[in-house]
Protein backbone atom coordinates (compact mmCIF):
# COMPACT_ATOMS: atom_id res chain seq x y z
CA UNK A 1 0.00 0.00 0.00
CA UNK A 2 1.09 3.04 -1.06
CA UNK A 3 0.31 6.20 1.68
CA UNK A 4 0.80 10.05 0.82
CA UNK A 5 1.18 12.34 3.69
CA UNK A 6 0.68 16.09 3.54
CA UNK A 7 0.80 18.80 6.30
CA UNK A 8 0.72 22.76 7.01
CA UNK A 9 -1.09 23.83 3.67
CA UNK A 10 -1.70 27.16 5.76
CA UNK A 11 -4.57 28.32 2.79
CA UNK A 12 -1.55 27.93 0.17
CA UNK A 13 -4.29 26.57 -2.66
CA UNK A 14 -1.36 27.00 -5.69
CA UNK A 15 0.93 24.68 -3.48
CA UNK A 16 -1.88 22.30 -2.11
CA UNK A 17 -3.00 21.95 -5.96
CA UNK A 18 0.61 21.47 -7.58
CA UNK A 19 1.34 18.58 -4.40
CA UNK A 20 -1.97 16.94 -5.40
CA UNK A 21 -1.28 16.76 -8.98
CA UNK A 22 2.16 15.40 -8.24
CA UNK A 23 0.52 12.95 -5.56
CA UNK A 24 -1.33 11.59 -9.26
CA UNK A 25 1.90 10.30 -10.67
CA UNK A 26 2.52 8.12 -7.33
CA UNK A 27 -0.31 5.63 -8.18
CA UNK A 28 -1.08 6.33 -3.83
CA UNK A 29 -4.34 4.21 -2.43
CA UNK A 30 -4.55 6.87 0.66
CA UNK A 31 -3.84 10.37 1.37
CA UNK A 32 -3.56 11.33 4.61
CA UNK A 33 -3.77 15.23 5.80
CA UNK A 34 -2.22 15.80 9.29
CA UNK A 35 -3.41 19.32 9.82
CA UNK A 36 -3.14 23.12 9.72
CA UNK A 37 -5.07 23.30 6.02
CA UNK A 38 -5.90 26.93 7.40
CA UNK A 39 -4.37 29.76 8.69
CA UNK A 40 -1.37 32.37 7.29
CA UNK A 41 -2.66 31.94 3.62
CA UNK A 42 -5.16 33.63 1.19
CA UNK A 43 -7.01 30.46 0.15
CA UNK A 44 -7.94 28.50 3.75
CA UNK A 45 -11.76 27.83 2.47
CA UNK A 46 -10.97 26.44 -0.89
CA UNK A 47 -8.15 24.25 0.92
CA UNK A 48 -10.49 23.03 3.17
CA UNK A 49 -12.43 21.98 0.82
CA UNK A 50 -9.93 20.34 -1.42
CA UNK A 51 -8.49 18.37 1.49
CA UNK A 52 -12.30 17.42 2.35
CA UNK A 53 -12.89 15.92 -0.78
CA UNK A 54 -9.51 14.18 -1.88
CA UNK A 55 -8.50 13.29 2.00
CA UNK A 56 -8.74 9.57 3.75
CA UNK A 57 -7.40 11.11 6.75
CA UNK A 58 -8.32 14.44 7.80
CA UNK A 59 -6.83 15.70 11.13
CA UNK A 60 -6.82 18.37 13.59
CA UNK A 61 -4.12 20.82 13.65
CA UNK A 62 -3.72 23.94 16.24
CA UNK A 63 -5.07 26.47 13.50
CA UNK A 64 -8.42 24.49 13.22
CA UNK A 65 -8.75 24.39 16.44
CA UNK A 66 -7.86 28.47 17.14
CA UNK A 67 -9.98 29.02 14.00
CA UNK A 68 -12.43 27.35 15.58
CA UNK A 69 -12.51 29.47 18.92
CA UNK A 70 -11.35 26.41 21.05
CA UNK A 71 -8.06 27.94 21.92
CA UNK A 72 -6.84 31.10 22.35
CA UNK A 73 -4.96 32.70 19.18
CA UNK A 74 -2.73 34.97 22.47
CA UNK A 75 -0.21 31.93 21.82
CA UNK A 76 0.67 32.95 18.72
CA UNK A 77 2.55 35.72 17.70
CA UNK A 78 1.19 39.00 16.13
CA UNK A 79 1.77 38.20 12.35
CA UNK A 80 0.18 34.77 12.90
CA UNK A 81 -2.69 36.48 15.11
CA UNK A 82 -3.55 38.49 12.28
CA UNK A 83 -3.55 36.00 10.36
CA UNK A 84 -5.68 33.38 12.38
CA UNK A 85 -8.30 36.71 12.75
CA UNK A 86 -8.44 37.33 8.60
CA UNK A 87 -9.04 33.27 8.51
CA UNK A 88 -11.79 33.42 10.81
CA UNK A 89 -13.37 36.07 8.51
CA UNK A 90 -13.27 33.87 5.53
CA UNK A 91 -15.12 30.97 6.81
CA UNK A 92 -18.18 30.17 6.38
CA UNK A 93 -20.55 27.75 8.72
CA UNK A 94 -19.90 25.08 6.58
CA UNK A 95 -16.71 25.14 6.61
CA UNK A 96 -16.52 25.19 10.72
CA UNK A 97 -18.31 22.10 9.79
CA UNK A 98 -15.37 20.61 8.00
CA UNK A 99 -12.81 21.25 10.34
CA UNK A 100 -15.10 20.22 13.34
CA UNK A 101 -15.21 16.24 11.66
CA UNK A 102 -11.22 16.94 11.70
CA UNK A 103 -9.48 13.70 13.86
CA UNK A 104 -7.50 14.43 16.56
CA UNK A 105 -5.23 11.80 15.89
CA UNK A 106 -5.11 8.51 14.07
CA UNK A 107 -3.93 4.47 14.22
CA UNK A 108 -3.99 2.16 10.72
CA UNK A 109 -2.30 -0.94 11.31
CA UNK A 110 1.56 0.07 12.38
CA UNK A 111 1.20 4.10 11.28
CA UNK A 112 0.11 6.63 13.71
CA UNK A 113 -0.72 9.62 12.10
CA UNK A 114 -0.86 13.08 14.11
CA UNK A 115 -0.29 16.80 14.12
CA UNK A 116 2.00 17.55 16.04
CA UNK A 117 3.70 15.71 18.90
CA UNK A 118 2.08 12.59 20.30
CA UNK A 119 2.55 13.45 23.62
CA UNK A 120 -0.41 15.24 24.15
CA UNK A 121 -1.69 15.69 20.65
CA UNK A 122 -4.42 18.75 21.54
CA UNK A 123 -1.42 20.31 23.29
CA UNK A 124 0.61 21.04 20.35
CA UNK A 125 4.02 20.45 21.50
CA UNK A 126 6.95 20.63 18.87
CA UNK A 127 9.49 17.92 18.21
CA UNK A 128 12.62 20.10 17.17
CA UNK A 129 15.42 17.79 18.89
CA UNK A 130 16.81 14.18 20.19
CA UNK A 131 15.59 15.80 23.09
CA UNK A 132 11.45 16.36 22.90
CA UNK A 133 11.91 13.36 20.70
CA UNK A 134 12.29 11.29 23.46
CA UNK A 135 8.79 11.56 25.16
CA UNK A 136 7.32 11.53 21.47
CA UNK A 137 8.65 8.37 21.37
CA UNK A 138 7.37 7.42 25.22
CA UNK A 139 4.13 8.27 23.25
CA UNK A 140 4.50 6.66 20.43
CA UNK A 141 2.38 3.01 20.44
CA UNK A 142 3.59 2.14 16.72
CA UNK A 143 6.57 1.13 14.76
CA UNK A 144 6.32 4.59 13.02
CA UNK A 145 4.79 7.65 13.30
CA UNK A 146 3.91 10.54 11.07
CA UNK A 147 3.80 14.07 12.10
CA UNK A 148 3.90 18.37 10.88
CA UNK A 149 3.82 20.85 13.17
CA UNK A 150 6.83 22.34 12.80
CA UNK A 151 7.46 22.56 9.13
CA UNK A 152 10.70 20.89 9.33
CA UNK A 153 11.31 17.57 7.12
CA UNK A 154 12.88 15.65 9.68
CA UNK A 155 13.21 12.04 10.14
CA UNK A 156 13.83 11.14 13.98
CA UNK A 157 15.03 7.32 14.70
CA UNK A 158 15.31 4.96 17.93
CA UNK A 159 17.18 1.56 17.20
CA UNK A 160 17.22 -1.28 19.93
CA UNK A 161 19.72 0.32 23.20
CA UNK A 162 20.36 3.18 20.58
CA UNK A 163 19.82 6.89 21.62
CA UNK A 164 16.95 8.71 19.47
CA UNK A 165 18.93 10.07 16.09
CA UNK A 166 17.34 13.19 14.15
CA UNK A 167 18.21 13.54 10.30
CA UNK A 168 16.73 16.33 7.97
CA UNK A 169 14.01 14.63 5.55
CA UNK A 170 15.50 12.62 2.74
CA UNK A 171 14.11 9.03 1.13
CA UNK A 172 14.77 5.68 2.96
CA UNK A 173 14.37 2.40 3.82
CA UNK A 174 13.03 1.96 7.32
CA UNK A 175 15.07 -0.85 9.26
CA UNK A 176 13.35 -3.55 10.77
CA UNK A 177 14.81 -3.10 14.50
CA UNK A 178 14.25 0.60 14.34
CA UNK A 179 11.26 3.06 15.15
CA UNK A 180 10.84 6.04 13.05
CA UNK A 181 8.99 9.14 13.76
CA UNK A 182 8.69 11.23 10.41
CA UNK A 183 8.21 14.91 10.20
CA UNK A 184 6.37 15.38 6.41
CA UNK A 185 7.15 19.00 5.99
CA UNK A 186 5.29 21.69 5.10
CA UNK A 187 3.36 21.99 1.83
CA UNK A 188 2.13 25.43 1.90
CA UNK A 189 5.02 27.40 3.85
CA UNK A 190 8.21 24.92 4.18
CA UNK A 191 10.79 26.45 6.65
CA UNK A 192 14.48 24.45 6.03
CA UNK A 193 15.26 26.96 3.29
CA UNK A 194 13.80 25.02 0.60
CA UNK A 195 10.86 27.14 -0.67
CA UNK A 196 9.38 24.31 -2.34
CA UNK A 197 6.21 22.48 -1.33
CA UNK A 198 7.21 19.19 0.59
CA UNK A 199 4.85 15.92 1.17
CA UNK A 200 6.01 12.47 2.24
CA UNK A 201 4.99 8.91 0.26
CA UNK A 202 5.37 5.86 2.17
CA UNK A 203 5.37 2.46 0.59
CA UNK A 204 4.44 -0.20 3.06
CA UNK A 205 5.18 -3.28 1.28
CA UNK A 206 8.63 -2.20 0.83
CA UNK A 207 9.12 -0.03 3.55
CA UNK A 208 10.34 3.05 1.37
CA UNK A 209 10.04 7.12 2.71
CA UNK A 210 9.93 8.91 -0.45
CA UNK A 211 10.21 12.74 0.30
CA UNK A 212 9.04 14.89 -2.44
CA UNK A 213 9.41 18.31 -3.38
CA UNK A 214 6.98 20.31 -5.52
CA UNK A 215 7.78 23.92 -7.30
CA UNK A 216 4.41 25.74 -7.29
CA UNK A 217 3.50 29.35 -8.41
CA UNK A 218 5.00 31.21 -5.29
CA UNK A 219 4.48 34.59 -7.05
CA UNK A 220 0.45 34.00 -7.32
CA UNK A 221 0.03 32.68 -3.97
CA UNK A 222 2.24 36.04 -2.59
CA UNK A 223 -0.14 38.24 -4.56
CA UNK A 224 -3.18 36.99 -3.32
CA UNK A 225 -1.98 37.22 0.05
CA UNK A 226 -0.89 40.85 -0.66
CA UNK A 227 -4.65 41.58 -2.32
CA UNK A 228 -6.11 40.12 1.36
CA UNK A 229 -3.74 42.59 2.88
CA UNK A 230 -1.74 39.69 5.08
CA UNK A 231 0.96 40.26 6.66
CA UNK A 232 4.26 41.47 4.70
CA UNK A 233 6.21 38.47 7.01
CA UNK A 234 4.26 36.00 6.04
CA UNK A 235 4.45 37.02 2.33
CA UNK A 236 8.24 37.15 2.22
CA UNK A 237 9.11 34.09 4.17
CA UNK A 238 7.10 31.93 1.04
CA UNK A 239 9.84 32.45 -1.51
CA UNK A 240 12.72 32.17 1.26
CA UNK A 241 11.16 29.06 2.73
CA UNK A 242 11.56 29.54 6.31
CA UNK B 1 -66.53 24.11 36.84
CA UNK B 2 -63.96 25.71 38.98
CA UNK B 3 -60.37 25.23 38.96
CA UNK B 4 -57.33 25.43 40.70
CA UNK B 5 -53.76 26.00 39.24
CA UNK B 6 -50.95 24.85 41.20
CA UNK B 7 -47.63 26.35 40.45
CA UNK B 8 -44.11 26.15 41.80
CA UNK B 9 -42.33 28.60 40.72
CA UNK B 10 -44.00 29.66 37.79
CA UNK B 11 -44.09 26.20 36.42
CA UNK B 12 -47.74 24.82 35.81
CA UNK B 13 -47.48 22.06 37.47
CA UNK B 14 -51.28 20.64 38.38
CA UNK B 15 -54.45 22.06 37.23
CA UNK B 16 -57.95 20.68 39.49
CA UNK B 17 -60.88 20.96 38.08
CA UNK B 18 -63.08 19.36 41.25
CA UNK B 19 -67.07 18.76 41.54
CA UNK B 20 -65.82 17.97 45.00
CA UNK B 21 -67.62 20.77 47.50
CA UNK B 22 -64.22 20.67 49.37
CA UNK B 23 -60.78 19.80 49.33
CA UNK B 24 -57.96 19.31 51.25
CA UNK B 25 -54.37 20.92 50.62
CA UNK B 26 -50.84 20.01 52.49
CA UNK B 27 -47.61 17.34 52.31
CA UNK B 28 -49.28 14.14 53.32
CA UNK B 29 -50.32 12.11 50.48
CA UNK B 30 -54.01 11.66 51.65
CA UNK B 31 -54.66 15.28 50.86
CA UNK B 32 -56.07 16.02 47.85
CA UNK B 33 -53.54 18.58 46.58
CA UNK B 34 -50.33 16.88 47.78
CA UNK B 35 -47.60 19.88 47.71
CA UNK B 36 -44.17 18.38 48.64
CA UNK B 37 -42.37 20.85 50.43
CA UNK B 38 -40.63 20.97 53.77
CA UNK B 39 -42.44 24.51 54.71
CA UNK B 40 -45.89 22.59 53.98
CA UNK B 41 -48.10 21.30 56.88
CA UNK B 42 -49.83 18.18 56.74
CA UNK B 43 -52.82 19.31 56.64
CA UNK B 44 -52.14 22.80 55.36
CA UNK B 45 -55.45 24.52 54.36
CA UNK B 46 -59.16 23.76 53.26
CA UNK B 47 -60.69 25.43 50.31
CA UNK B 48 -64.46 24.78 50.19
CA UNK B 49 -66.75 25.47 46.78
CA UNK B 50 -70.28 26.89 47.31
CA UNK B 51 -72.19 27.66 43.77
CA UNK B 52 -70.62 30.85 43.03
CA UNK B 53 -68.35 31.11 45.66
CA UNK B 54 -65.17 29.64 46.85
CA UNK B 55 -63.45 29.65 50.17
CA UNK B 56 -59.70 29.20 51.61
CA UNK B 57 -59.72 28.43 55.05
CA UNK B 58 -55.92 27.69 56.81
CA UNK B 59 -55.23 25.04 59.28
CA UNK B 60 -53.83 26.84 61.91
CA UNK B 61 -50.62 25.87 59.72
CA UNK B 62 -47.14 26.68 60.85
CA UNK B 63 -46.19 29.01 57.73
CA UNK B 64 -49.30 30.09 57.36
CA UNK B 65 -51.73 30.58 54.29
CA UNK B 66 -51.47 34.26 51.77
CA UNK B 67 -53.78 35.52 49.81
CA UNK B 68 -52.42 37.90 47.18
CA UNK B 69 -49.63 38.24 49.68
CA UNK B 70 -51.90 38.39 52.75
CA UNK B 71 -51.62 36.39 55.27
CA UNK B 72 -55.35 35.26 55.97
CA UNK B 73 -57.14 32.34 58.29
CA UNK B 74 -60.01 32.17 55.64
CA UNK B 75 -61.00 34.27 52.97
CA UNK B 76 -63.45 34.37 50.40
CA UNK B 77 -61.64 33.77 46.88
CA UNK B 78 -62.23 35.82 44.06
CA UNK B 79 -61.09 35.00 40.55
CA UNK B 80 -57.31 34.92 39.40
CA UNK B 81 -56.78 35.63 43.45
CA UNK B 82 -53.14 33.92 43.68
CA UNK B 83 -53.10 31.53 47.05
CA UNK B 84 -49.37 30.86 48.37
CA UNK B 85 -48.61 28.21 50.51
CA UNK B 86 -44.66 27.90 51.23
CA UNK B 87 -43.13 27.44 47.56
CA UNK B 88 -46.55 27.10 45.96
CA UNK B 89 -49.08 29.07 44.60
CA UNK B 90 -52.80 28.17 44.05
CA UNK B 91 -54.11 30.29 41.28
CA UNK B 92 -58.52 30.14 41.83
CA UNK B 93 -60.38 30.48 38.32
CA UNK B 94 -64.03 30.30 38.85
CA UNK B 95 -64.59 28.98 35.87
CA UNK B 96 -62.21 26.68 33.79
CA UNK B 97 -60.04 28.54 32.12
CA UNK B 98 -59.72 26.09 28.84
CA UNK B 99 -60.66 22.68 27.65
CA UNK B 100 -59.54 19.12 28.79
CA UNK B 101 -57.27 18.39 25.76
CA UNK B 102 -54.07 18.40 27.90
CA UNK B 103 -50.59 20.23 26.60
CA UNK B 104 -49.94 23.50 27.58
CA UNK B 105 -51.54 25.83 29.76
CA UNK B 106 -53.63 29.11 29.66
CA UNK B 107 -50.01 30.90 29.58
CA UNK B 108 -48.19 28.53 27.45
CA UNK B 109 -46.74 26.75 30.19
CA UNK B 110 -46.52 22.98 30.37
CA UNK B 111 -49.20 21.30 32.14
CA UNK B 112 -47.24 18.01 34.00
CA UNK B 113 -49.08 15.51 35.35
CA UNK B 114 -48.70 14.12 39.46
CA UNK B 115 -45.88 11.68 38.60
CA UNK B 116 -43.69 14.35 36.48
CA UNK B 117 -44.64 17.10 39.28
CA UNK B 118 -42.66 14.90 41.47
CA UNK B 119 -39.69 13.88 39.05
CA UNK B 120 -39.89 18.35 38.24
CA UNK B 121 -39.08 18.31 42.26
CA UNK B 122 -36.75 15.81 42.99
CA UNK B 123 -34.64 17.39 40.16
CA UNK B 124 -35.02 20.77 41.22
CA UNK B 125 -33.37 19.28 44.83
CA UNK B 126 -31.10 17.64 42.98
CA UNK B 127 -30.09 20.63 40.85
CA UNK B 128 -29.57 22.80 43.69
CA UNK B 129 -27.74 20.53 45.92
CA UNK B 130 -24.80 20.11 42.98
CA UNK B 131 -25.23 23.74 42.15
CA UNK B 132 -25.01 24.66 45.94
CA UNK B 133 -21.84 22.36 46.52
CA UNK B 134 -19.90 23.10 43.84
CA UNK B 135 -21.10 26.75 42.60
CA UNK B 136 -20.12 26.61 39.49
CA UNK B 137 -22.43 26.04 36.22
CA UNK B 138 -23.18 22.14 35.41
CA UNK B 139 -24.43 20.16 32.77
CA UNK B 140 -26.18 17.60 33.90
CA UNK B 141 -26.94 14.15 31.83
CA UNK B 142 -30.71 13.76 30.52
CA UNK B 143 -30.36 11.79 28.06
CA UNK B 144 -28.18 9.34 26.38
CA UNK B 145 -25.32 11.61 28.49
CA UNK B 146 -22.16 9.30 29.52
CA UNK B 147 -22.30 11.43 32.95
CA UNK B 148 -24.59 12.73 35.46
CA UNK B 149 -23.32 16.00 36.31
CA UNK B 150 -20.21 17.94 33.82
CA UNK B 151 -18.59 20.87 35.60
CA UNK B 152 -18.24 23.89 33.26
CA UNK B 153 -14.87 24.92 34.83
CA UNK B 154 -13.31 25.65 30.82
CA UNK B 155 -13.26 28.62 29.13
CA UNK B 156 -14.25 26.56 26.31
CA UNK B 157 -16.15 23.44 26.60
CA UNK B 158 -16.71 20.55 23.53
CA UNK B 159 -19.57 18.67 22.82
CA UNK B 160 -19.60 15.78 20.31
CA UNK B 161 -18.77 12.37 19.11
CA UNK B 162 -15.11 12.71 18.93
CA UNK B 163 -12.78 10.74 21.65
CA UNK B 164 -11.01 13.78 22.52
CA UNK B 165 -13.58 16.65 23.30
CA UNK B 166 -14.83 16.82 26.72
CA UNK B 167 -18.35 16.02 26.59
CA UNK B 168 -19.41 12.98 24.89
CA UNK B 169 -22.48 13.14 22.64
CA UNK B 170 -24.40 10.15 20.91
CA UNK B 171 -25.57 10.47 16.77
CA UNK B 172 -24.39 9.06 13.49
CA UNK B 173 -24.12 11.94 11.99
CA UNK B 174 -22.95 14.15 14.82
CA UNK B 175 -19.80 15.87 13.70
CA UNK B 176 -16.84 15.64 15.49
CA UNK B 177 -16.78 18.55 17.76
CA UNK B 178 -20.54 19.38 17.20
CA UNK B 179 -20.44 22.43 19.27
CA UNK B 180 -18.75 24.01 22.28
CA UNK B 181 -19.74 25.77 25.57
CA UNK B 182 -18.13 29.00 26.13
CA UNK B 183 -17.77 30.96 29.46
CA UNK B 184 -18.01 34.32 29.00
CA UNK B 185 -17.93 37.45 31.23
CA UNK B 186 -21.72 37.67 32.01
CA UNK B 187 -22.60 34.06 31.84
CA UNK B 188 -22.38 31.00 29.01
CA UNK B 189 -23.13 30.96 25.87
CA UNK B 190 -23.38 27.71 23.47
CA UNK B 191 -22.21 28.14 19.64
CA UNK B 192 -23.11 25.22 17.10
CA UNK B 193 -19.31 24.23 15.14
CA UNK B 194 -20.88 20.99 13.08
CA UNK B 195 -23.45 19.90 10.98
CA UNK B 196 -26.54 22.35 10.62
CA UNK B 197 -29.60 21.73 12.94
CA UNK B 198 -27.86 18.96 15.13
CA UNK B 199 -27.19 21.53 17.87
CA UNK B 200 -30.80 22.33 20.09
CA UNK B 201 -31.80 24.62 22.92
CA UNK B 202 -35.26 23.48 24.80
CA UNK B 203 -35.97 21.55 21.06
CA UNK B 204 -35.22 24.47 18.71
CA UNK B 205 -32.25 24.34 16.17
CA UNK B 206 -29.50 26.97 16.93
CA UNK B 207 -26.46 28.23 15.96
CA UNK B 208 -25.81 30.11 18.74
CA UNK B 209 -27.41 30.87 21.85
CA UNK B 210 -26.80 32.56 25.32
CA UNK B 211 -28.12 29.86 27.83
CA UNK B 212 -30.19 30.31 30.67
CA UNK B 213 -30.79 28.55 33.56
CA UNK B 214 -32.66 25.24 33.28
CA UNK B 215 -32.21 25.13 29.38
CA UNK B 216 -32.47 21.55 27.93
CA UNK B 217 -29.38 21.47 25.32
CA UNK B 218 -29.56 18.67 22.70
CA UNK B 219 -26.79 17.78 21.00
CA UNK B 220 -27.31 14.35 18.22
CA UNK B 221 -29.17 12.29 20.82
CA UNK B 222 -28.09 13.28 23.70
CA UNK B 223 -29.47 15.65 26.38
CA UNK B 224 -27.82 17.68 29.04
CA UNK B 225 -29.80 20.37 31.34
CA UNK B 226 -27.96 23.67 31.75
CA UNK B 227 -28.01 24.72 35.52
CA UNK B 228 -26.67 27.80 36.26
CA UNK B 229 -24.46 28.42 39.66
CA UNK B 230 -23.58 31.69 41.43
CA UNK B 231 -20.57 32.71 39.79
CA UNK B 232 -20.15 32.22 35.73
Amino acid sequence: MKHALVSDIHGNLEALTAVLTDIEKHKVDFIHCLGDVVGYGPDPAACLKMIDRSCDTKLMGNHEFTALGLQSSSIFNNAARAAVKWTQMQLTDNDMAIMADFEMDRTLDNMYLVHASPLEPEQWHYVFNEEEAVAAFQNLKTEIGFMGHSHLPLIFSEGPGERIRSQAGHTFQVGDESRYLINVGSVGQPRDNDRRACYVVFDTDEGDVFYHRVEYDIDAAQQKMATAGLPEVLISRLAAGL
Amino acid sequence: MPEIVVKYEDKVIERIVTEKKRISVGRTNDNDVVLENRGVSRKHAMIEFNDNAAVVIDNESLNGTFVNNRKISEEVLRDEDVITIGKYSLVYNSQTTRDQDGGTGFDGTMVLNTKAQKKLLENDSIERQIVEKYGGSVLLGMENSSFAEFRLEREVTTIGKAKFVHVQAKGFWLSGIQAKIIREEYGYSLVNLGKQGKTQVNGEPVNSAVLKNGDLITVGKTTFKFVEGKTP
